[in-house]
């Protein structure tokens, strides 16, 4: 929530005077004499008119905020957009809702020449607050939530809410009361904040960007660090929102790249078939050493893929080959064993079938050279004859590389939408418009 | 930031996309040896392979 309150016209002589309070005599300093409506003893708390040069009396109040001090002192000098401001006054403010009361803080700062400027700090989220140069325009019609057009900038409505006064301290360019009611409307358009803030028959427009705890830090040289910010505030810009639409555009230039590389590799892929044999097993075969060898063959080309393919007409049967493909030159080698299954049948459920006749298998960067393959089969000891043939391929590309190239590139971009997304839902949470539930528990 | 490591990270994976590829590389599992001595092409069954003896699954309903 933000301060709405009248500017000080023109450019006055800076003025500071030193009064003392008429009710416990403690000395007040005026800042902002002359701009300064009201001025709250720091001493006994009494609200005391500024313009008044005997400091008449507004108000009284109890001081209950002794454990929730300024965490900007009163007289602290910072600059914030170029001009150099002073703290000369700070109060509290909460509004209820559902039966919970939150508290929220605002510090008048002020420089002779620029007038008044704000600070709001909620759970260590800070907004940089002026007023209104243009009164906005509400359009309830069409847009839900409603929304405020100030220059040209669409805001929208986030939450509306009865703001009530307990606790004033230095000087304010209002007649300020503790105890003071204001009805206070936000909408949004982060990282600003559009407020108004209405007393009696008066509306007055404000505008805040959000700012960051520890550049007010730095801008007004306070020892320590600010509080950390809690949960996601309502103008809070979002660490992701910028980022989504890049991401996404980012994530289709790379889909579209993994596409034209799975089409100039398809297309250039030799795929050329190197050897081609078929073999029967007959019934009680094999008898003693099964293992044999093929014929060489020769893998040329750079170093790329071998794709080794085993099919067998097996029903309701299996067959398992050892291969081991072997450079006949250098001895190095490459040990694999696959397994052909396939059976199939009938039941209440109607016709199923379970596995494959063919397997196929990519030996991986093989050099070029003059190769042969042992084989070893092994069979059930009761199999049919079964014929099976082997075939060798190569330079045959693998396509789960491009599945896994799409994949890794689909995540990051999803959870970054997905964090994105829960951020926005977090703001909204804390809305009157808040987001509806992802998932319906049913629960009522 | 991220936007600037996602295209970093998009560059690296068409890069390792097209690696693979190029050097054909496999997602299948298989063991390297290395010196398999000539005389296994006219003794085969002097080479016993390490996935020999593999337990079957007989499959069906």
């Amino acid at each position: 929530m933000s301060s709405g309150l009248p500017p000080i016209q023109g450019a006055p002589k800076p003025q500071v005077k030193a009064l003392n309070c008429p009710k416990c005599g403690a000395a007040i300093m005026l800042r902002a004499l002359g701009q300064a409506i009201s001025v709250v003893c720091a001493s006994c708390h009494s609200i005391l008119d500024a313009k008044d040069p005997n400091l008449a009396i507004l108000q009284t109040f109890d001081k209950i905020t002794s454990s929730d001090p300024p965490l900007i002192p009163l007289g602290t000098r910072g600059k914030i957009r170029g001009t150099d401001y002073e703290v000369i006054g700070f109060e509290r403010r909460n509004i209820q809702v559902e039966g919970i009361r939150y508290f929220w803080h605002e510090y008048v700062l002020f420089n002779p020449y620029k007038g008044f400027r704000y600070l709001t700090e909620y759970q260590g989220h800070w907004n940089d607050i002026a007023i209104c140069k243009e009164l906005p325009i509400i359009d309830t019609r069409f847009s839900t939530p409603p929304e405020a057009n100030y220059l040209g900038e669409m805001y929208k409505h986030f939450q509306s809410a009865d703001a009530n006064t307990d606790y004033v301290l230095g000087e304010f360019p209002w007649e300020v009361r503790v105890g003071e009611h204001a009805s206070v409307t936000d909408y949004i358009h982060p990282p600003r904040v559009l407020s108004s803030e209405r007393m009696s028959n008066e509306v007055t427009w404000s505008i805040g960007e959000y700012i960051y705890g520890k550049d007010l830090w730095s801008a007004f040289a306070l020892p320590g660090s600010p509080p950390e910010a809690q949960g996601v505030y309502e103008n809070e810009p979002s660490p992701f929102s910028t980022n989504i639409q890049a991401v996404w555009m980012a994530f289709a230039v790379f889909a579209l790249g993994l596409l034209i590389l799975m089409i100039g590799f398809e297309a250039s892929a030799k795929k050329e078939s190197v050897f081609h044999q078929s073999y029967l097993l007959s019934r009680g075969e094999p008898k003693g050493e099964s293992s044999f060898v093929t014929n060489t063959f020769n893998l040329d080309g750079r170093t790329s893929s071998v794709e080794v393919t085993t099919s067998a007409g097996v029903q309701n049967d299996w067959i398992y080959v050892n291969y081991a493909l072997i450079n006949q030159d250098t001895g190095q080698a490459w040990d694999f064993g696959r397994e052909v299954s396939f059976y199939s049948g009938y039941d209440s459920d109607g016709s199923w079938s379970e596995g494959k006749q063919t397997d196929s298998v990519v030996v991986p960067s093989v050099q070029p050279g003059n190769y042969y393959l042992r084989i070893e089969p092994e069979v059930d000891r009761s199999h049919a004859p079964v014929v099976y043939s082997v075939d060798v391929r190569r330079d045959v590309p693998v396509s789960a590389f491009y599945g896994i190239g799409f994949l890794a590139l689909l995540i990051p971009a999803i959870l970054v939408t997905w964090r994105s997304v829960s951020f926005e839902r977090s703001r909204w949470s804390e809305s009157d418009h808040p987001p509806s539930p992802i998932f319906n528990t049913g629960d009522n | 930031m991220f936007k600037k490591f996602y295209l970093l990270y998009g560059i690296l994976v068409l890069g390792g996309v097209g690696y693979a590829q190029y050097r054909g590389m496999s997602l299948d599992s298989m063991n390297q040896l290395k010196n398999v001595p000539k005389s296994v092409r006219d003794n085969p069954g002097s080479y016993r392979s390490i996935y020999s003896s593999y337990h079957h699954y007989t499959g069906g309903k």
